[in-house]
Parts: C-alpha cells; structure tokens; sequence
C-alpha cells in the first residue's frame, strides 16, 4: 500500500465519491417515487427488478433512446449548454466534503475527500451559486413563455436565498474557525462540540435547511417548474437526456446540501460518544447524517404545500435574511464575549 | 504548464472583454463577460490568490451577473436569435473612434508604466505582502486598511440608499406604493 503512487489514490477516490453521489442521484429518483407511494398508500414503482430496484436503469435507458427536441427560435447554443451548466456545478461541489475523518489502509493515511482546500466553504458557494446559470440561460434559450417565467423566478429565487444561506454558513465558519470544511470536521470532534449544540448552531441550521430547500428548488419552493401554473417551468421544451441532466443536476445538488448539512452542523463523520471511533465507522456515520437529509427533502415534498410566489419573497427578504444577519451578529458578539471558537 | 494556462487564461478572457463590445444581443454580451470573469478567476489562481479566485466567481459570476441576465430578460432586450452574431455598426462613428483611440492610448501608458516599474511607492509596498491565505488577507483588510475598507463600505451602503430613493420616489409618483 505504501508504494502505490499518489495519483491512483486520487483517481480511485475520484471514482468512489463521484460514482457514490451519481448513484445516490440515481437512487434517490426511485426513492422520491417509493417514499411518495408509501406515504399516500400506493404501491409505487415495483414492475422492473425485485420491488422495482431497478427502476432507474430503465429510466435511464428510456431517456437515451428518446428523441432530443430543439424548438425553432430556441437559441442552440444556449439550448445545449443549459442543461450541462446546470448539472456540473453541483457535481464539482462535492470534491471539497470530507466523507470521512482520515482512513488508514495498509499503513498509508489517505484523508477522505477528493481534495483539501483552505478555502473550501468558498470554493463551494462560488461553483455551487452558478447552478442558478443552468435555470436561466434553459429558460431563455428556450423561447417560450412559460420556459422564460420559470427561468426568471428561479433566478429571483435562488439570489434572495443565497444571501441566507451564505450568511447562516458564515456564522458557523466564525464558530469554527475556518473555511476550511475539514478543520471544521474536526472542531466538532464529540457530541457536545457539534455545531448544532449551540443556540446560533440551531438558528444557523434552520435557516439553511430552509434556504437549501430553496436553492436546490425544491418543495415548498418550486416555482422555477411549478407545474399547474408554468407547465413544466424552465425545462418546459427539455426532453430526453438533456431533460434528464436537469434532474440528475437538482439530485446532486440534494445530495452536496445533505452532505454540507451533516459536514456543519453535524460534525460530519463524527460518531456520537466515540470520538475515536475507526475511520470505517465515521463514514459510516456520515451516510447515516447525509442520508437523513436527503430523506428529509422527499418527506417535505409529500407532507407542505406550496407557497405562493410573493410569500416566499417576503418569507426571503423579511424575515430569513434579517434572522441571519442577527444570527452572524449573535455569533460575533458570542466569540467575542466567551473567547470560545 | 502554468505558463500555458496563464496564457490561455489571459486568452480567453481578451476574447470575452471583447465580446462584450461586439456580441450583437445584450445575452451575447453577458455570456462574454461570464467567460472573461473565469478566466480572471483562474489568472488569480495561477498567482496564488484562492480567496480572491472563489470571491470572483461567487460575487462577479454568481451574483452580479446573474443580476444582470434577470434584468434583460425582464427588459427583453433584442429579438431573440437562433446564434450569436458578433456587429461592428457600434465602432463606425466618429465618436466611438475617438473613444477607442483615448482608450487606446492610455492602456500604451499603463503598459509603458508596467515595464518601467515606475510605481509610485506605497502600491508597489503593498503587493510586497503577502495576502495568498485567508488569514493574511483578513489581517491586511481589517487591520492596515481597515479605514479603506470602511471607506468602501460606507461608499455602497450610500449607493444602496439612493438606489432604494430613486427607486421608491418613481412608484409613489405612479401612485401604486403597497
């Protein structure tokens, strides 16, 4: 193990975390329609494979095999490259999440993520907030209507909640130290160090999840597709596998706001009450903590209605982005006093 | 390797200041200036500044553009085409001639300067510092140049005002504040 060379270590982690989160996006659209059939007492998909497992194959499949519509006056460029731009940013994002603590194998210390940035919060919120390109430029390459008014909604949507996500991840970078998401994995060692345990931890929590919901244009905040009013939203003229990386998009990027979630909040790979347990057991934990929130987003789905466009402007503007703020100043005011980090 | 990136970099983000002027719609230009900010972004990581890279990108390409793209689809500037075309009908007046000679001129100027190294003394002082990690970076912006930034950040809470006073006064005017 020792005289492997680095870059096979890279690669092999690229593939494992990468194909992880695509299968996740895979496993995750056959949960939606499980866990929706579950909770209104339907069957749910259960015709290809054992209890229909193997759904996603033959969705996949399928959207290979459709045919790709171009709508005349769509601006082609723009057409092809929305689907992508909305995809990629939520898959670079994951490189910089620490599945794990660091793991040992054969004597050699491999630390568990594709890649240690001293930055690496920033480096997420900057590729992460380009996602929003994808919902733009498809909604107005589109040339239609209800393609444009999804596209413009999702762009006034995903501004207005950036700023409290931003602002609630900013508080616990000041409570951590860091921007560096492995530091903060690790200022979180045991239970009681986690960043939930304290009162700006709680508020800094609600606030995200609720913006991340937002961002990831997810019930209750689904506007940008909104189906009885825009038809489909910005994906109105999309089919096939462009049609497709939208959604693979919309999973990863469910997937990386579990992730981030349990990574801040949650100290990550941390296990309760064994703050030295193997390294095997930490991944483990963080699975457990990422998959808890992405189950979370489908459970909200099937359970809240839809807001109207207006609330969740003034619900944005009025009342996320002033509780942040004084959340960050709580913070401030919190390290200032204590001289706790 | 750096060097060729570099170079590539600087490349692309030439072509994307100069299709801004010349893209024919206003979605043209924006696209432009979206490719000319990344490639910024990686000329600052080339040099070291990863801080500065991701803040470019998170607030020039993540917020002000985006900002910009919402505003010329509300406005709806332009028909719609099927491609980009580049136009050069902007540059044949005789003003636009004199503009693009001055501006000519004083980027020769700035260039001429570069090579002497004839800065004057504090700039080149500053970049003497090093400011590649955050922890540098947040001790030179809030310690040495805290009154700058300061000054800065009352010089946009004002803009921020007279936005929202400008703003405001046309709707009370339309008579249909909420």
């Amino acid at each position: 193990m020792q005289d492997v060379p680095e870059l096979v270590i890279w690669i092999a982690k690229i593939v494992l975390i990468f194909g992880g989160m695509i299968a996740t996006a895979a496993i995750m659209s056959l949960a939606e329609r499980k866990v929706s059939a579950w909770m209104q007492y339907r069957y749910g998909p259960n015709r290809v494979g054992p209890f229909g497992l193997l759904q996603p194959l033959a969705d996949g499949v399928k959207f290979i095999f459709k045919e790709e519509l171009i709508p005349a006056g769509a601006n082609k460029l723009l057409f092809r490259l929305a689907p992508a731009l909305a995809a990629m940013p939520s898959m670079l994002t994951i490189a910089v999440i620490p599945i794990g603590t660091t793991a040992v194998i054969g004597g050699r210390e491999i630390p568990l993520g594709i890649a240690q940035l001293d930055i690496g919060i920033m480096y997420m919120l900057a590729i992460g907030g380009l996602g929003v390109y994808g919902v733009i430029l498809g909604g107005w390459a589109s040339n239609s209507k209800y393609s444009m008014l999804g596209g413009l909604r999702a762009a006034a949507q995903m501004i207005s909640y950036e700023l409290t996500l931003i602002l609630s991840i900013l508080a616990i970078v000041a409570l951590s130290g860091s921007l560096d998401l492995n530091e903060i994995v690790a200022s979180q060692r045991e239970i009681g160090d986690w960043n939930i345990c304290t009162p700006m931890g709680v508020l800094a929590f609600v606030l995200f999840t609720i913006a991340s919901f937002a961002e990831t244009n997810r019930h209750p905040f689904d506007f940008a597709e909104c189906e009885p009013e825009l038809v489909g939203g910005f994906h109105t003229e999309y089919s096939a596998m462009r049609f497709a990386l939208y959604f693979i998009g919309e999973y990863c990027a469910m997937t990386v706001m579990s992730s981030l979630n349990a990574t801040l909040f949650f100290g990550g790979p941390s296990v309760p009450f064994m703050p030295d347990a193997h390294w095997a057991l930490g991944v483990l934990a963080f699975l457990i903590k990422a998959g808890f929130f992405l189950f979370l987003f489908i459970w909200v789905r099937w359970t809240l209605p839809r807001l109207r466009f207006d609330q969740l402007m003034r619900l944005g503007w009025r009342v996320m982005l002033p509780l942040a703020l004084f959340n960050l100043l709580a913070t401030g005011a919190w390290i200032a006093f204590t001289g706790d980090h | 390797m750096s060097a060729a990136l570099f170079y590539l970099a600087s490349l692309i983000a030439l072509c994307g200041a100069a299709g801004v002027i010349l893209a024919k719609s206003a979605m043209g230009s924006v696209i432009s200036l979206l490719a000319s900010f990344f490639a910024l972004a990686v000329i600052y990581l080339l040099a070291g500044f990863q801080f500065m890279a991701a803040a470019q990108i998170l607030v020039y390409a993540g917020a002000i553009l985006v900002l910009f793209l919402f505003v010329i689809m509300l406005l709806n500037l332009g028909a719609l085409g099927t491609k980009f075309e580049l136009s050069f009908a902007p540059f044949q007046s005789a003003r636009a001639k004199l503009a693009c000679a001055i501006a000519v001129g004083l980027g020769l100027i700035g260039l001429i300067a570069a090579q002497r190294a004839s800065l004057p003394e504090s700039v080149a002082q500053a970049s003497a510092e090093p400011i590649d990690s955050v922890h540098n970076l947040a001790l030179a912006l809030f310690g040495r140049y805290s009154l700058p930034f300061q000054a800065v950040s009352v010089l946009l809470l004002v803009t921020m005002v007279a936005v929202m006073v400008l703003a405001k006064r046309k709707r009370v005017g339309k008579g249909n504040e909420q």
